[in-house]
């Protein structure tokens, strides 16, 4: 069913963790329609239709039978399960990761937080995951950093994420059992960026690994 | 022909329900032939590898005014995973201290076929049958992100599926098919997919515009007024004229992880 090799089960993503745009949008979130600020993470699926790998053409969305007017992509962190993960500690949390990877978002333009986004981010192929799963001592410590057409766009350290690692896995596991081969991407710039369709993208996480992949037109 | 999964014997098992089910008890292996008591096997998902999972939000008229909510003028589509998932009789938990939970029995489309940009004209050739579930929601979860939120709705067991996948062509016309559930043997949901207000030909179209469709792909097109609390010890049976009737039992958070809670 997969056409990636790493994940096999879920691709979970965290939204609104990057503490910048979080703080930035406070006003936001006391107006309707959110009426209160996020008390848990925000999360959604990238279903598997979306699955995509280094090095793939990513497709050019289409919205209403006509080419889409933008895209938009971020980069995250991914945390890919190497045993099954339920109901575990903040502290014991990493225990049930095999690695580390990078996941591209590639959605339209993120218009709002209220409602699942099915048009905005189930696009096939939108969701390249990386080649390698890379054990790493202490993932709060990594750095994401992603250029478009060799001009560096967002650089993102984990240890800005509003929740880190540790604690979104323990709080997710909580909700749904984690397995081998589940991924979850932990936080994305909150400013994502703008592509044009032939864009080449390009994040890496230094010492990790790299995700390349380009627009289709 | 319906089509269901079990557990027998510690492996799992394609089997087929026979026509005397309801009196006999007996499915066929789709190995051997082998007739087999349901009395001796474990009910699954009926979907061997379950794809992407949609439902759909107060896509009864009747549920949303319920909910005092203005009908969608586009459906409201979330995403499930696939822990959620469970099979006919077995458990579902209820969370600890929480208000409500309800069900919400729900007819399903199963894709059949891959497919993209599929006109409301062609859907019904993407859909390989239907089942039943019952997508469970914990309303004190709700957050105005992303709602319904994963935390409502993607909880292990929240969605019991089956009994079985029953063939397109053996339910036809889906338009006013009888939705009823029972809790502890009261009626206490009671509705018509005449009520629906997003079609599953609509759904089709409107999902494949988006994305491509395939096979394993399941759309839960929503659920009918009605909705009452959960207590550890309830049985729930959703029923779908002409598609089945899903045997969920609810149990306490606690019970259901055991060792894991």
């Amino acid at each position: 069913m997969s056409k990636n090799p790493i994940v096999k089960g879920k691709l979970v993503c965290v939204a609104l963790n990057d503490a910048e745009q979080f703080n930035a949008m406070q006003a936001e979130f006391a107006e309707a329609p959110y009426k209160g600020a996020p008390q848990q993470p925000v999360l959604y699926f990238k279903p598997h239709n979306t699955w995509s790998t280094d090095g793939a053409v990513v497709e050019w969305a289409q919205v209403d039978g006509s080419p889409a007017e933008q895209m938009v992509v971020g980069a995250s962190l991914a945390v890919v399960f190497g045993k099954e993960c339920c109901r575990v500690s903040e502290a014991e949390a990493l225990n049930y990761v095999e690695g580390y990877t990078l996941v591209h978002d590639f959605s339209l333009v993120e218009q709002n937080y209220y409602r699942p986004d099915i048009k905005g981010k189930c696009l096939d192929t939108s969701a390249p995951i990386g080649a390698d799963v890379v054990a790493v001592a202490d993932p709060q410590a990594l750095t994401v950093v992603t250029s478009v057409n060799g001009t560096v766009v967002n650089e993102t350290p984990v240890s800005q994420l509003v929740r880190g690692v540790a604690e979104l896995i323990s709080t997710i596991s909580y909700i749904m059992t984690l397995q081998p081969g589940d991924v979850i991407a932990v936080g994305f710039p909150g400013q994502r960026a703008p592509v044009a369709p032939g864009d080449k993208v390009h994040s890496v996480i230094d010492g990790v690994t790299e995700l390349n992949n380009t627009l289709g037109q | 022909m319906k089509h269901a999964r079990v557990l027998f014997n510690g492996s799992e098992l394609d089997v087929t329900v026979e026509d005397l089910f309801a009196e006999t008890g007996q499915l066929k292996s789709k190995v051997d032939g082998l007739l087999i008591n349901e009395a001796d096997v474990t009910w699954l998902c009926p979907v061997k590898e379950p794809g992407t999972i949609f439902a759909l939000g107060l896509n009864y008229a009747d549920h949303a005014a319920e909910l005092a909510f203005e009908p969608p003028k586009e459906p409201l589509v979330f995403l499930k995973g696939a822990n959620t998932l469970t099979g006919h009789k077995q458990n579902a938990y209820r969370p600890d201290n929480i208000e409500f939970q309800h069900y919400e029995c729900e007819l399903v489309a199963v894709i059949g076929k891959e497919g993209k940009n599929i006109s409301r004209e062609d859907a019904m050739d993407y859909i390989a049958g239907y089942t039943v579930c019952n997508d469970f929601a914990i309303r004190d979860y709700l957050e105005n992100y992303y709602r319904p939120n994963l935390r409502v709705k993607s909880r292990d067991s929240l969605c019991p599926i089956g009994p079985w996948l029953i063939d397109k062509d053996d339910v036809g016309d889906i338009t006013n098919l009888k939705l009823t559930t029972h809790v502890n043997g009261e009626l206490t949901q009671e509705g018509t997919t005449a009520d629906i207000i997003f079609d599953v030909p609509f759904l089709v179209e409107y999902l494949s515009k988006i994305m491509t469709l395939k096979p394993g792909d399941m759309i839960a097109t929503g659920t009918p007024k009605g909705l009452k609390d959960m207590q550890p010890g309830d049985t729930v049976v959703c029923e779908i004229e002409k598609v089945g009737a899903l045997v969920t039992h609810i149990v306490s958070e606690q019970t259901f992880y055991g060792d894991k809670y």
